[in-house]
């Protein structure tokens, strides 16, 4: 379930030959995402939910983004198709798409973008769907749209989607409603009519968490094949770091509205710095080991809107340090590997000492800070 | 289908049963008499009596609703509901010749409803919180708490004597009836009779189905399949107009038939403030007069059409929703 997929390594093989340097902007990059914060003003108080993300994902890769419920993935996810809505706004960041910030499009343009460049699955298979379309009717809506093909083509193409989701009998299937089906079948209508167009990037929110395990693997499996055939970027997003190993390439682990950790699929589960990837990594279950229990990251996420200052993770880290108190700068702790923590490569105390005082710790986290934040 | 409706009606046989039960019951033991508007002192005592005797008054209660019940049901024969207690006309043919207006002020009345209030209330669910929105649920609320005896008295006040005030006398509308003397079927005239009284029972509908038809506009909008139609690309206008609106008019859907009794009940205080020759005044005139043939009938109909408003309402989803098949 963890490492060690063949079909990791040799897309890992690829992208290392391709070299994708993270931020880099050398036209590698299908989407870059910059300093990318989406907060709810709610009664409460401001929700950060993405708070300064900052990642890119390179053409036909597929880029895991992990983290637990309520660390800001889906809508980190909703931001990119400009999903938000109040009480929610991006407020500020750039998403970059061919040279263009989609944050900066119009709505019209925006439309063209959604759908047709980028498609989205999202994480409720069951409700996902309209219920009194068709299938068919909803996946040849996606086309007519894009396409400018007529009504029927438009129809044919829905049916042809199916099949290659494997759909059984699709062309019966195509006028069914989606209460007629399964959650799973529904996935793969939701998937068909995501990838009819010919999308660039596909944002798959949990696609499988819904699912029951046979289903989930099948649906995994066709995602894989399907990537393959159409050459798209696959922004992946999961809780579940098993998915992560057999599919990503790239991994960003989030926690608590920002980047903590990214890095290739291969470092993340050999060499995790952040101590969150290390506990989320201890927390899988490893098939053959006996344990007295599940060893999960003790603690709990914090409350959004009463963050810990300085470093988020801090209530909950065993490595917890003083300097821990201020901000850790988000450090290229090894080529390719970004940590958001204030060890050092070797898992050291920084050298700055234990405890210095604030500005020292802010000048020195400033200096070790790579990407924009 | 067929099958549901059929197996509808006969469900709703023992419904229509106990309507008449507690009906027949509840007139009987409510005080007043048909005879009372008799008992003047040229009336002799004995000649009410013989009264009582004709009407039946006399007879056991339970033996004066078997017969009232087993001919109530011959509807092929004129004589079938009785006769008024007032004008001795036949309750039945005195109901059909009424029906048309009623019908026509309360089908009138349903159309506007729809035709404004579906509008009003996707409007308001769009533009939420908005200026817009709070204006249309303010008027809504009122519109929706008014008696409507009130409001009826003041659009007759308003339409009928202060309109034509103002105008000197051009303008105005009619204070009374369906339609003026001497212009008997004309049908301009008819609708132009129709202005007020369907304007005071429009009102209350309009509010009410503008909020429900809000609230589930609102519901459908944070729906996961509005974000899937957004995240296609669609524009707005389809997103809303395709997507949101189809689903959230299904239970505005079956409001069509559930409302058809309040506007019944509504049609009833409407004619009588406007003087309007329907059913509405016939059946508060006659529970006046304790007039019970014509009360029976009217209540009796009344039940008729919560029952049949239901299973139009539950066919009604069943044609717009795919998820219900009967
Ligand atoms: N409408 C909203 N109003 C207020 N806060 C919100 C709203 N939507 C999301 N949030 C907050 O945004 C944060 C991130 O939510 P998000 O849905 O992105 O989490 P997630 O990482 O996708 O979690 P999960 O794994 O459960 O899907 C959460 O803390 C949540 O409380
Ligand atoms: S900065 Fe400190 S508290 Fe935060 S993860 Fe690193 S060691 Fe733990
Ligand atoms: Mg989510």
């Amino acid at each position: 379930m963890t490492a060690g997929a063949g079909t990791r390594r040799g897309r890992a093989g690829v992208r290392t030959a391709r070299g994708v340097p993270p931020a880099s902007g050398d036209g590698a990059n299908l989407l870059e995402l910059r300093g990318l914060r989406t907060h709810f003003f709610t009664r409460d108080g401001t929700v950060k939910a993405v708070d300064g993300v900052t990642f890119e994902i390179g053409n036909g890769e597929t880029i895991g983004v992990v983290g637990e419920s309520g660390c800001g993935k889906s809508i980190t996810a909703m931001s990119i198709m400009r999903l938000i809505e109040r009480p929610g706004q991006i407020v500020a960041g750039n998403v970059v798409m061919h040279g263009r910030d989609l944050l900066k499009l119009s709505d019209e343009q925006m439309r063209d973008v959604r759908g047709n460049q980028i498609s989205m699955i999202f994480q409720e298979p069951m409700t996902s769907l309209n219920p009194v379309y068709t299938c068919g009717d909803q996946i040849a809506e996606a086309v007519q749209l894009h396409e400018g093909v007529s009504r029927r083509q438009a129809w044919s193409r829905a049916v042809e989607m199916l099949q290659q989701v494997g759909i059984p009998d699709a062309k019966r299937r195509a006028g069914e409603f989606p209460h007629q089906m399964s959650g799973g079948m529904r996935q793969r209508v939701m998937i068909a009519m995501a990838l009819s167009t010919n999308p660039e990037l596909l944002i798959a929110d949990e696609p499988t968490t819904a699912l029951d395990v046979t289903i989930q693997a099948q649906i995994l499996e066709l995602m894989k094949a399907l990537r393959e055939r159409n050459k798209m970027a696959i922004m992946l997003i999961t809780h579940d770091l098993g998915v992560v190993a057999e599919m990503a390439d790239q991994v960003v682990v989030m926690y608590a509205g920002k980047v903590v950790e990214r890095s290739d699929v291969t470092t993340v589960f050999e060499r995790p710095h952040h101590p969150y990837t290390e506990g989320l990594l201890r927390s899988i279950p490893r098939l053959g080991e006996r344990r007295a229990r599940l060893e999960v990251i003790r603690g709990v996420v914090p409350n959004p809107l009463n963050l810990p200052t300085g470093c988020l993770f801090k209530r909950r880290c065993p490595y917890r340090m003083p300097i821990c108190d201020t901000a850790p700068p988000f450090q290229e702790v090894r080529p390719g590997q970004y940590s958001r923590c204030w060890l050092t490569p070797e898992h050291e105390p920084p050298t700055v000492g234990l405890s210095p005082a604030p500005e020292v710790a802010e000048e020195e986290a400033e200096r070790l800070t790579v990407a924009p934040r | 289908m067929a099958r549901y409706v059929f197996r509808r009606t006969i469900q709703a046989l023992p419904i229509f049963f106990g309507i008449s039960v507690i009906v027949f019951m509840v007139i009987h033991l409510a005080p007043g008499s048909p005879v009372d508007r008799f008992r003047v002192p040229r009336v002799s005592p004995a000649q009410i009596q013989r009264l009582i005797e004709l009407y039946g008054l006399d007879k056991p209660i339970l033996q004066q609703y078997v017969s009232w019940v087993t001919t109530f049901v011959q509807v092929w024969r004129p004589e079938a509901w009785g006769y008024s207690f007032l004008d001795g006309q036949p309750v039945l043919e005195k109901v059909v010749t009424r029906a048309p207006a009623t019908l026509r002020l309360m089908g009138t009345a349903l159309a506007v409803t729809v035709l404004l209030a579906i509008p009003v209330g996707v409007l308001a669910a769009v533009k939420q919180y908005s200026w817009t929105d709070k204006i249309i649920t303010t008027f809504a609320t009122v519109g929706y708490a008014i008696p409507s005896f009130l409001l009826g008295i003041y659009i007759l006040f308003f339409g009928g004597v202060v309109l034509p005030q103002w105008t000197g006398g051009r303008f105005g509308f009619p204070l009374f009836g369906m339609e003026s003397f001497g212009k008997q079927g004309d049908v301009l005239d008819l609708a132009w009779h129709l202005v007020l009284p369907v304007t005071s029972l429009a009102i209350q509908q309009i509010s009410g189905w503008a909020r429900f038809m809000r609230s589930s506009m609102l519901e459908v909008l944070h729906q996961d399949y509005v974000r899937t139609a957004k995240a296609k690309g669609l524009p707005r206008g389809r997103v809303l107009g395709k997507h949101a609106l189809r689903n959230a008019l299904i239970p505005v859907v079956t409001l069509l038939g559930l409302s058809i009794p309040g506007l019944l009940g509504g049609a009833a205080i409407t004619e009588t403030i406007f003087s309007y020759p329907g059913l509405g005044s016939m059946f508060v005139e006659s529970v006046g007069s304790r007039d019970y043939p014509v009360v029976l009938a009217l209540t009796m109909l009344g039940g008729f059409t919560v029952v049949f408003g239901n299973l139009l309402a539950d066919i009604l989803y069943g044609v717009v929703d795919p998820r219900i098949k009967y």
